[in-house]
């Protein structure tokens, strides 16, 4: 029976290296757009921290797919040229910048007061403090919670190929229409998004206990 | 272009039909993993270890996966066997199994938050196990996964669009069909993300009240 999963087997892993490029991409460009909103929310005047945070309470309350499906058929209409792999990665990228600015927020915020005041009566000005002090202590913090965001990422890519994007799920499917043999494949895809996962979140898991034991 | 509210107004209902289908979906779906993660985090918390390591395997499966090759997993793989189950009742499956695992962790750390003491202490007052988890851990543990619950619950409404792909006639099925037809494509992704909106806001209010319920009862 696993011979079908065998004999498509580079099939498949050929969508996987799809999917880790595809969540390469879109994880870094989240990362930095994300950075940058939680920059925003924390240092901003009040008006582009309320942009800020309209735009994590936009994408936070609307589905993934929905964002998807209006690039998909918006853009065209909109005469937008965009090739569908760098959409996908464009939509991905700015919606997990939200959850991401969450992240750098919280982490930015957890740094204690006292690291604040400290820097400011060694007379440092604004911009040495927050590069010297605050955010190296800050992007520590946000590491564990920041890789788990990414294997949210890495398990929303598989939303691309409802739009067409010939990525592991869609390589899946396509095995399956024609081999019929829906169980071993899909559960050979699964086994695939399971390793590019768990691995993360165990590294995920490694991060949050060194810096338990450093605190 | 101007903005067409004329044709909102007029495909509301298909709208609302639509939401229907996906509100109760969410709904039974959640229920159902509130009851499965129950199961799943005490299997897990289990004194007999084939239980426990079984429940964490089938934990980290389950949230390393994504919920989409679930649903065609389930949706596919039984009716190519022999047994065809509905879009809907596939999707609730998936999102059930894929939410108790989430849920179960969710009860594992509210559990595990409760103090050791706590639990020494009324075990040193001559309460029976049984009798200690029900007075005093569950009762904390309670309240303090409300929030993480809600969390959980607004993920997974909004996970219930996956379910158009299994052709189910939910809200975001609703929406595709619609632009397929009318080619308004603009109208129907505002109106679309605007009722996912409203819908999570709602969760999301309930969420804030339930909070402040619990912080005026302490």
């Amino acid at each position: 029976m696993p011979s079908v999963l065998i004999a498509n087997l580079w099939l498949l892993l050929g969508g996987a290296a799809t999917t880790v490029e595809l969540s390469v991409a879109s994880a870094t460009l989240a990362a930095l757009i994300g950075f940058a909103l939680a920059v925003l929310q924390v240092f901003g005047g009040a008006l582009l921290r309320g942009i800020a945070e309209v735009y994590v309470y936009f994408v936070r309350g609307v589905p993934l797919l929905v964002l998807l499906f209006a690039m998909y058929y918006m853009l065209p209409y909109s005469g937008i040229d965009l090739p569908p792999t760098l959409g996908g990665i464009l939509v991905i990228a700015l919606y997990f910048a939200a959850f991401m600015s969450e992240v750098f927020r919280g982490a930015i915020l957890a740094v204690p007061r006292a690291q604040w005041d400290a820097g400011r009566g060694l007379g440092m000005r604004s911009r040495v403090l927050l590069s010297l002090v605050i955010l190296p202590q800050a992007l520590r913090l946000a590491a564990p919670p920041f890789v788990n965001t990414c294997v949210m990422l890495i398990k929303s890519t598989s939303l691309v190929s409802v739009i067409g994007l010939l990525e592991l799920t869609l390589s899946g499917r396509q095995i399956v229409e024609r081999t019929l043999a829906a169980f071993q494949i899909f559960g050979g895809v699964a086994l695939i998004y399971f390793v590019l996962c768990y691995c993360l979140s165990l590294y995920a898991r490694h991060l949050e206990k060194r810096l338990a034991y450093a605190h | 272009m101007s903005f067409g509210w004329n044709f909102v107004a007029r495909n509301l209902p298909l709208f609302a039909e639509g939401a229907i289908v996906t509100i109760q979906l969410s709904v039974l779906a959640i229920l159902a993993a509130l009851v499965w993660g129950l199961v799943i985090v005490l299997a897990r918390l289990s004194r007999w270890r084939l239980l426990a390591l079984t429940a964490t395997g089938y934990i980290e499966l389950v949230r390393n996966t994504p919920v989409l090759v679930q649903m065609y997993f389930i949706y596919f793989g039984l009716a190519f066997a022999g047994l065809p189950l509905s879009g809907f009742a596939s999707a609730l499956l998936a999102l059930t199994l894929q939410n108790g695992g989430y849920i179960a962790e969710i009860y594992r750390a509210g559990i595990e938050s409760i103090s050791r003491n706590q639990i020494d202490a009324a075990r040193g007052l001559g309460m029976r196990k049984l009798l200690v988890l029900r007075l005093v851990v569950l009762p904390q543990a309670f309240f303090r996964i409300v929030p993480a619950i809600g969390n959980q619950f607004v993920v997974m409404i909004k996970d219930t669009s996956l379910a158009s792909t299994l052709s189910v006639a939910e809200l975001m099925q609703a929406a595709r069909i619609l632009t397929d037809r009318t080619a308004a494509t603009y109208e129907v992704f505002v109106t679309l993300a605007a009722f996912y909106l409203v819908m999570t806001a709602f969760v999301t209010l309930l969420l804030r009240l339930c909070e402040r319920r619990i912080a005026a009862l302490r």
